[in-house]
């Protein structure tokens, strides 16, 4: 089988045995989500899917090779936003929870104790990913606190 | 629904696009560059789609998959991977394509930068020999690439011989009534190009680009 789209370098591509091959992490695993008939992972609604979509689509365009300067933008919007939600996609864990985490670990790994309190919702939600069922694989866990330690900071 | 979105802003071509494309009902208010419609985003981002649960969506690339999905139409995994190959390798590519050429006025450093992905499309399209990008129909893949693409393909000075597939399908896809007239919502006229200056000066550098080994994961 031709490659026919010329995938650059570091770029997964996942070559199917009757058909085309698919390049690009996210598109190699929607479809393989599809292919293991686990379509709730890509969000149960048109609304919910494309917020998955987009959370996926954020992985690899801003959080992949982030500027180091860009990191606290990025940590302070996810905190934001999740702070009244369990997981990306509301309250069913999905598909852009898995690669986000996979994502974001090498930062969580670097983070603080005072900055993973700083963080409080990005760190909750990181906890919740981390020891979901399958999701942690060989990464090293990173210790959430669950109890405050430092008081009168502001967020 | 409210769909917001600022002038000069090709993103916003793509999703007025689809808007027009799939009759998708939703209100759309124009707003200035700066304008913090997502709540939860440091930065002013446009365009943005509030949604009936509250939620925002920020990317332009998953307003237009919503907008298809909601019309029955879901993207197959050929659309997926040209949609996320617009988001990770033509659109970097691109910005330093568009600030070189709009704002500085190099046309032959913008067209350089172009080579790549615009050779990768040709080669997608000449192995495919589909009207479109993923089949015989127009698909979200089409609607978004070629907004992408408008700003710098609508100057012919940047097809050369070598992309006549390209010069085809961006020729079909233009000619839709759809998107016709979200060009001239967005970029309206004479007056398209400082527009389009307008929108890029907003827009931080690009920095060259990079990319490093990431965990394969």
């Amino acid at each position: 089988m031709v490659f026919w789209f010329p995938a650059p370098p570091q770029v997964p591509v996942l070559q199917i045995n009757n058909g085309p091959s698919l390049s690009g992490l996210v598109t190699i695993a929607t479809h393989l989500v599809q292919e293991a008939k686990r379509p709730e992972l890509l969000g149960d609604s048109a609304e919910q899917r494309a917020v998955v979509q987009q959370w996926l689509e954020y992985r690899v365009t801003k959080l992949d090779n982030c500027p180091k300067e860009e990191i606290k933008t990025i940590l302070k919007d996810l905190n934001q936003y999740l702070e009244d939600k369990v997981y990306l996609a509301g309250n069913n864990f999905t598909l852009a929870d898995t690669l986000m985490y996979y994502g974001i670990h090498h930062i969580m790994v670097d983070l603080t104790v005072q900055e993973k309190e700083k963080w409080a919702n990005v760190s909750r939600w990181f906890d919740h990913v981390q020891h979901y069922p399958g999701v942690r694989h060989h990464l090293p866990p990173v210790v959430v606190s669950r109890n405050r330690l430092y008081t009168g900071g502001h967020h | 629904m409210n769909l917001f979105v600022s002038e000069g802003n090709p993103h916003c071509v793509k999703v007025l696009a689809a808007v027009e494309l799939t009759g998708v009902k939703c209100d759309i208010s124009h707003v200035n560059h700066e304008e913090r419609v997502v709540p939860y985003l440091s930065r002013p981002t446009l365009p943005a789609l509030a949604l009936p649960s509250g939620l925002h969506l920020f990317s332009p690339n998953a307003i237009c998959r919503f907008l298809f999905e909601a019309s029955g139409r879901e993207a197959s995994s050929l659309a997926n991977q040209w949609l996320e190959w617009e988001a990770t390798e033509l659109q970097p590519a691109l910005a330093q394509a568009l600030h070189l050429s709009a704002l500085q006025g190099k046309r032959t450093e913008a067209a350089t930068a172009l080579q790549v992905p615009l050779s990768v499309l040709e080669q997608g399209l000449r192995k495919r020999a589909t009207p479109f990008l993923s089949g015989e129909e127009v698909s979200v893949a089409d609607i978004v690439l070629w907004g992408a693409l408008y700003p710098v393909l609508s100057d012919s000075s940047f097809m050369t011989g070598e992309l006549a597939q390209v010069g085809g399908w961006f020729q079909r896809v233009a000619l839709l009534p759809a998107c016709q007239s979200a060009v001239r919502a967005v970029l309206t006229g004479k007056g398209a190009e400082s527009q389009l200056k307008a929108y890029l000066q907003k827009q931080p550098a690009p920095h060259a680009q990079r990319r490093e080994a990431q965990p394969c994961n």
